[in-house]
C-alpha cells in the first residue's frame, strides 16, 4: 500500500534525516507540559518521517495511527531524544514495509524503555557532569573579571551536546535494534554512568567545599576564635553540616519553595545575631 | 529605559527559547545572560561579577523531567537593575528571589495552558489537519514561552529601577545582608539536589575525596575539575578494560591448544 512511501523514505538523503533527528531533539521541549511532557515535539520529530512515509490518501488511516503513536507520554534529555527519533524512524520503516508481521507496540515499548535510562545517563551527563564543570571553570574566570568565563563555559557545553546529539540520531537510524542489543548486553549504561557519576562527584565535592565561604564571627571573651577551632577540626567544616542538613531535607521531600523561603529567613536571623557570616 | 527593558526582554527570551529549542545549551544560565546584560548596558564587568554570583547560588538546580526550578528569569532582572541603578551586587539576589517565585507561578499557569494546547495537537491529527499538529508545536509552543518570559521582564526592567531605588533607602542594611546569607545557604540545597541523584552508597567516596580534596589543598574548581575528569578516566580503565585483558589471555591460550590438533 505505501509502496511509494517507502521508496520516497529509503531514497531520501541520510543527512536531511539525520538533521530532522538533530533538530528534533534540540527542540524536545517546545511544548512541555504536565499530562505528556514531551509528547509534541517527539511527534513533530518523527512527523516528517511519517510524512514521506504515507503520502497517499489512503494511507489516511495509518497515518493518524502513527501520528497518535507518536503523540505518547514521552520525556528524555533533549540530546538524547535525536537518538531515540532516529531509532523510532527505523522501526516505523520496518512497520511500514512489513505492516503485518511487525507489531507497531514494539515501537512504543522501545521508546518507553529507553526514556528511563537514557535520561538518567542524559541528566546526570549534561546538567550533572558538563554544565557543572563548564559553569565552575567559567565561575572562577568571570570572578577574576574575565570574558573568558562565559566563552569557555559555552564552547564545552557546545563541544559535548552537538555531537551527541547528531551522531546520536545517526546511530539510532543507521543501527536501528542491533544497538538496543548492544547496550543491554554490554551494559553500557552502567559504564557510562559509573565514569560520570565519580567525576561529577569529586567536582560536586569541591564545590561544596569552597564555592561558597560560610563562616562563623562568633569570638568568645576576645580571645576564642571560634573559626579557628573549627577550622582546626576540618577546613570547610560549616559548608560541610550545610550540605548534609540540606542532603536530609531534599530526602524528606521538602518543598523547594518551603526550603527556599525559609533559607532566607533563616539568613536574615543568623546574620543579625552573627551567627553566620558569608 | 524603554530600549533598554526592550532589549533586555529579548536577552531574556533568547536564554529561555535556549532550553526549548537549543537543547538546553546553558545560554539560558545566569552566567550567560548576565554577561550578555552587561554586554549590553556597557557594564561587563558587572555582568560577569552578577552573573558569576548568580550561577553560583543556582549551579546544583537541576530539571530532572519536570519544569525545573531555575533563578534564570530573576538573574537578568537583577543584574540589569544593579548595573541600571549602581546598586550593590548583592540586590541582584535580593531581586532575583521574588522574581524566581514569579516566574514559577507563571510557568505553572502557563503549564496547563499548554495541556489544552496538546488536546488541540490530537483533535488536529484527528481531523487529518498534520500542519496544524505540528504548528501549534514549534510556533505556538515557543511563541507561548517567549511571551511568559518577556513581559515580566520588560516590566520589571521599566518600572524595577525607580522602585528598587525607594526599596534600597527603606530596607535596613541587615536584612539586605541577610538575604545574601540566605541566597548562599540555598546555594547547599541546589548543591544537595544534584548529590541526591548522583550520589548512592558505593560511590559516595568520591563525594568526600572531591570535598577534602578543595578543602585541603586549596586548589581552584578548574583543577579540581581536571583532576575529577583524570580520576574518573584512570577509574574506568582500571575497571573495565582489566576484563578485557583477562579475556584475551584465555584466548591465547585456546589458541594453542587448537594448534595441537
Amino acid at each position: 500500500m505505501s509502496k511509494k512511501g517507502l521508496e520516497t523514505q529509503r531514497n531520501y538523503p541520510l543527512r536531511k534525516k539525520c538533521k530532522e533527528f538533530f533538530w528534533g531533539g534540540w527542540c524536545m521541549q517546545t511544548l512541555w507540559n504536565y499530562e505528556r511532557q514531551m509528547n509534541t515535539a517527539f511527534m513533530w520529530g518523527i512527523s516528517k518521517t511519517l510524512d514521506r512515509l504515507y503520502p497517499d490518501p489512503e494511507d489516511l488511516e495509518k497515518k493518524k495511527e502513527r501520528y497518535n503513536a507518536a503523540l505518547e507520554f514521552f520525556n528524555i534529555t533533549p540530546q538524547c531524544g535525536a537518538f531515540v527519533l532516529g531509532l523510532t524512524a527505523a522501526m516505523e520503516e520496518e512497520y511500514a514495509e512489513h505492516p503485518d508481521t511487525f507489531n507497531p507496540e514494539m515501537i512504543t515499548n522501545v521508546k518507553t524503555a529507553l526514556m528511563g535510562p537514557l535520561s538518567g545517563i542524559g541528566d546526570s551527563l549534561f546538567q550533572g557532569t558538563v554544565r557543572i564543570i563548564a559553569m565552575s571553570i567559567g565561575i572562577s574566570l568571570a570572578q577574576k573579571g574575565s570574558i573568558l568565563g562565559p566563552i569557555i563555559a559555552m564552547l564545552i557545553s557546545f563541544a559535548v551536546s552537538f555531537p551527541i546529539t547528531w551522531f546520536g540520531g545517526k546511530l539510532g537510524y543507521v543501527k536501528g535494534q542491533e544497538v538496543i542489543r548492544q547496550i543491554s548486553e554490554n551494559n553500557l549504561m552502567d559504564k557510562v554512568m559509573y565514569g560520570c557519576s565519580i567525576a561529577g562527584l569529586i567536582v560536586v565535592g569541591g564545590m561544596c567545599a569552597t564555592l561558597v565561604n560560610i563562616t562563623t564571627p562568633i569570638v568568645y571573651n576576645e580571645t576564642l576564635v571560634l573559626q579557628d577551632v573549627l577550622n582546626g577540626i576540618m577546613p570547610c567544616l560549616i559548608p560541610l553540616c550545610l550540605t548534609g542538613i540540606m542532603y536530609y531535607f531534599v530526602k524528606k521531600g521538602v518543598h523547594p519553595i518551603v526550603i527556599v523561603i525559609s533559607c532566607f529567613v533563616v539568613g536574615i536571623v543568623l546574620n543579625y545575631f552573627g551567627i553566620l557570616a558569608v | 529605559m524603554l530600549l533598554n527593558a526592550f532589549v533586555i526582554g529579548l536577552i531574556a527570551v533568547f536564554g529561555r527559547l535556549d532550553s526549548r529549542m537549543l537543547g538546553r545549551l546553558n545560554f539560558e544560565r545566569p552566567l550567560i545572560t548576565c554577561t550578555l546584560v552587561g554586554l549590553f548596558l556597557g557594564d561587563l564587568k558587572t555582568g560577569l561579577a552578577v552573573g558569576a554570583s548568580m550561577e553560583m547560588v543556582s549551579l546544583g538546580f537541576m530539571s530532572i523531567g519536570a519544569s525545573g526550578f531555575d533563578m534564570n528569569m530573576g538573574s537578568i532582572v537583577g543584574c540589569a537593575i544593579v548595573i541600571m541603578t549602581g546598586s550593590d551586587i548583592s540586590t541582584a539576589l535580593a531581586i532575583a528571589t521574588p522574581m524566581t517565585l514569579l516566574s514559577t507561578l507563571i510557568e505553572t499557569g502557563a503549564d496547563i495552558l499548554r495541556i489544552s494546547m496538546t488536546h488541540m495537537i490530537d483533535s488536529s491529527v484527528e481531523a487529518g489537519n498534520f500542519k496544524r499538529a505540528k504548528t501549534i508545536n514549534i510556533v505556538w509552543g515557543p511563541m507561548l514561552y517567549s511571551i511568559c518570559y518577556f513581559i515580566p521582564v520588560f516590566i520589571a526592567v521599566y518600572f524595577g529601577a525607580d522602585l528598587i531605588n525607594l526599596i534600597n533607602d527603606f530596607i535596613p542594611e541587615f536584612v539586605l545582608n541577610g538575604v545574601t546569607l540566605g541566597a548562599n545557604l540555598v546555594a547547599f540545597f541546589g548543591f544537595a539536589m544534584l548529590l541526591s541523584v548522583i550520589i548512592n552508597k558505593k560511590n559516595a567516596i568520591f563525594f568526600f575525596f572531591g570535598f577534602a580534596l578543595a578543602a585541603y589543598s586549596g586548589l581552584s574548581l578548574t583543577g579540581i575539575a581536571i583532576i575529577a575528569i583524570i580520576f574518573a578516566v584512570i577509574l574506568y580503565q582500571l575497571k573495565y578494560d582489566n576484563n578485557s585483558k583477562v579475556q584475551t589471555a584465555d584466548g591465547s591460550i585456546d589458541e594453542l591448544d587448537e594448534l595441537d590438533d
